[in-house]
């Protein structure tokens, strides 16, 4: 699957977060491919391909199941995905919780509790994180050393999105899933009407098809609102926290990512992170 | 040189020069001149070759053109500059909003390709007057999104998430609720256009009339239309329900019935050739699904799921050579069913947000690279006549496609609009539409095959009176067929005084 096998459809813009900040299909999935149709390269798309967040909302949009986050990141590196495959063998529950988490002591500590059973990880591997979202190269060296503890785990949770996609194909055996989904079970009941829950995107758009009906049957149970567009598909906050709640009533926003809590500080809204809410 | 005539079908394009089908390109004179006029007043022109390439070709993937240079909509003042410009040095200009055209009426051949999804922000809702005042880029899911977030929704829109509102109204838009509230185009009140020679201008029924009346079911003739006012309504999910035939004569026959009676609030027909035909109806409230309960569900002659199910399995067991027709229909039922029955659309037996869900349908099941779906366009007593005789064609053509059918309700005070439009002149009270799409999938046919399967479609219309709702781009050899010389000529007459130098969306119409 590549861009050539992109029917022009355009239902991507529809989801993008990049295009509803600038109104430019040149920096959306459908521009890139339909330009590489016509015989654009590489350095052509630099500035549409640097410009995406990766969030994978265009890949449940998308009709002919395009792998369209792997295709900017290897337009971006140069290279296809790494392609490690460790096998998992303890029975360990880890958590890795992400550099925003692991500054908030008390709420790290709050989400370890509702985790039962869950240690954290030695290594979060932000670099590795940064790499997947730059481009740049990680040595197989530090991809070992950085999955080594992990398969010692039978159980993984990940608080960055862009990780969780990858683990899940290095360590494919394992169970591995995001800390919304995660704290679901334990936090659910207290969700209310007048609550926006915020969903970490990327976590929740790589495995679309399989979480929307919880998702969707949490809110039909508590009437809380979520950042679900008509296509249930996560909009992600970065650049568009505005227009998540645009002509929306809210009293509470309820996030997964801690990181995205402070793009809504506008709002003067109470913003909890869902540990909290237990 | 003059291209032969068509090896397929040669008697297709008895009278049409085939050149006429096919866009020449522009070929530059006063480019130069223009890209200097247009960045002097600040307008930003893209020429890269990628650019320009994103715009190469529509939804039916068999029209292919560059444009010169590429212009994202901003604001309606960038545009007037633009299209002052254009007039000045007589540069083309194809307007394009979300490019689901599908005989290249959206791809410029040579000169600006205007990209209307630039200006696609919301700017009003009035909830008591039930209005939205919208940027006219903007895609019919993105005002819904909007509108939902104050438990609103617009009245009718194509069933495809990706069409915009300006090109819409532009040329129609049939909805399933269409039977019972119109076309898309019949909800605009009010709109902000750009005239071909750059004036920025407000009309309506009641203001500037005649503006109004051209560029609304207008193909982009008679200006860019930047801003609309609509009407809104009160969000409603809705109960849908099935209805099986083997016989087409038999389904539009019920369909029509269940129109003229107003028996529910959507209402169409979607087919597996003609051998699985599905009556859809569907109801905003219990009120008036119980309404039909009692009152019509007596007189309509379809079959449930599983009586159908058992029909047909008896049919093809008595008819064992046809085994590849009865798995193809079997596993297209498999993927299709699923799909418009997904769990997240759906609540307490409620369909919500059909459009999602019909739109990621027809994305799935039957988009791809190239598509054609030639049409016509009826009076109600006609229909059946034209849809028997347009499968004629497909089964001619396609072991596999679909019809869809569905009822316009018209405006009688509406009339000005649909002069030399999709709505068929002869019809009263309903127009009825149907769209005949072969499933492609991944074989390659030749342009001119294509063309021919058109071709015959289209002169099933021109023999009946019918209309098209693509009869722009490569069908527009077929304008002066269907509506005649006095009325084409009457349009051209206005549009070269509104156009003097032709250059708004040229070779879709004129």
């Amino acid at each position: 699957m590549s861009h050539h096998d992109c029917s022009g459809c355009g239902l991507c813009l529809l989801v993008c977060p990049v295009w509803h900040g600038s109104r430019d299909v040149r920096l959306t999935p459908k521009g890139r491919a339909r330009a590489i149709q016509h015989g654009a390269t590489r350095e052509d798309l630099a500035a549409s391909v640097d410009g995406c967040t990766l969030c994978g909302a265009c890949e449940p949009a998308c009709p002919e199941e395009l792998p369209l986050v792997d295709m900017v990141m290897e337009l971006r590196s140069g290279r296809t995905f790494p392609a490690t495959e460790v096998r998992t063998q303890g029975k360990k529950k880890l958590l890795l919780p992400g550099q925003a988490l692991r500054a908030e002591p008390d709420r790290l500590a709050r989400t370890l509790a509702l985790l039962e059973g869950y240690e954290l990880a030695p290594d979060d591997g932000m670099d590795i994180v940064t790499a997947l979202e730059t481009g740049a190269p990680i040595t197989d060296e530090r991809l070992a050393a950085f999955l080594a503890p992990l398969a010692l785990a039978r159980q993984i949770v990940v608080a960055e999105g862009l990780l969780l996609r990858a683990l899940r194909r290095w360590l494919a055996d394992a169970s591995i899933r995001g800390i919304g989904e995660a704290l679901l079970p334990a936090i659910g009941a207290n969700l209310r009407a007048g609550d926006l829950y915020v969903i970490a995107s990327q976590a929740f758009n790589c495995d679309q098809p399989r979480l929307i009906a919880r998702y969707d049957s949490l809110r039909s149970s508590s009437g809380c609102e979520m950042n679900l567009d008509l296509q249930r598909i996560a909009m992600p906050v970065a650049g568009q926290a505005r227009w998540i709640l645009e002509g929306r009533s809210i009293e509470r926003i309820v996030v997964e990512d801690l990181s995205e809590r402070a793009a809504f500080d506008f709002a003067g809204k109470p913003v909890l992170h869902l540990a909290e809410l237990a | 040189m003059s291209i032969g005539p068509d090896h397929v079908a040669p008697d297709a394009l008895v009278g049409i020069p085939r050149q006429r089908t096919n866009a020449g390109r522009w070929v530059a004179e006063g480019w130069s001149a223009f890209r200097d006029s247009v960045r002097a007043q600040g307008v930003e022109l893209l020429e890269d070759a990628a650019t320009r390439g994103i715009f190469a070709t529509d939804a039916g993937g068999t029209a292919y053109g560059l444009p010169h240079g590429v212009v994202i909509a901003r604001t309606a003042t960038q545009v007037s500059a633009l299209l002052k410009a254009a007039q000045a040095h007589r540069v083309p200009v194809t307007v394009r909003g979300g490019g689901l055209t599908t005989e290249g009426e959206s791809v410029a051949y040579g000169g600006v390709l205007l990209d209307m999804t630039g200006m696609s922000n919301v700017l009003q809702v009035d909830e008591k007057a039930l209005t939205v005042r919208t940027q006219a880029g903007i895609f019919w899911s993105a005002l819904a999104e909007r509108l939902r977030r104050q438990g609103l929704d617009y009245l009718s829109a194509p069933l495809n998430l990706t069409s915009s509102v300006g090109g819409t109204l532009g040329v129609g838009g049939i909805d399933v609720n269409s039977p019972h509230l119109g076309c898309s185009a019949d909800q605009a009140l009010a709109l902000q256009v750009v005239t071909p020679t750059g004036e920025i201008v407000e009309c309506s029924d009641s203001q500037n009339a005649e503006l109004f009346h051209r560029v609304i079911l207008g193909y982009g003739q008679f200006g860019v239309i930047t801003e609309a006012t609509l009407r809104v309504r009160r969000y409603q999910a809705l109960r849908m329900r099935y209805f099986y035939y083997v016989s087409l004569r038999a389904a539009i026959a019920d369909l029509q019935m269940l129109d003229a009676e107003e028996a529910s609030d959507y209402s169409g027909i979607l087919t597996m050739m003609d051998k699985a035909i599905t009556l859809l109806v569907a109801f905003d409230t219990d009120e008036k699904e119980k309404r039909f309960d009692q009152v019509f569900l007596g007189r309509v002659h379809g079959a449930g799921e599983a009586a159908f199910a058992l029909r047909m399995a008896v049919s093809y067991a008595m008819r064992p050579w046809r085994w590849r027709e009865a798995l193809y229909l079997y596993r297209r039922k498999s993927v299709l069913f699923p799909e418009f029955r997904r769990p997240e659309f759906h609540r307490e037996g409620k369909m919500h947000d059909r459009t999602v869900v019909f739109s990621r349908a027809v994305w799935k099941h039957w988009g791809g690279r190239q598509m054609v779906i030639p049409d016509l366009a009826t009076s109600a007593e006609k229909f059946i006549e034209a849809v028997e005789r347009g499968n004629d064609v497909c089964r001619k053509y396609f072991r596999y496609y679909t019809l869809y059918c569905v009822g316009i309700k018209l405006r009688e005070d509406h009339r000005p609009h649909y002069e030399l439009s999709c709505i068929p002149p002869d019809a009263r009270g309903r127009a009825y539409g149907c769209e005949f799409e072969p499933m492609l999938g991944d074989a390659v046919y030749s342009r001119d095959m294509l063309q021919s399967f058109k071709n015959e479609i289209y002169d099933v219309g021109v023999e009946l009176g019918a209309s098209y709702y693509r009869f722009g781009g490569m069908m527009k050899g077929y304008i002066r067929r269907v509506f005649g010389d006095q009325l084409v000529e009457h349009h051209l007459t206005k549009k070269r005084a509104a156009d003097p130098a032709m250059i708004l969306n040229p070779d879709v119409v004129f």
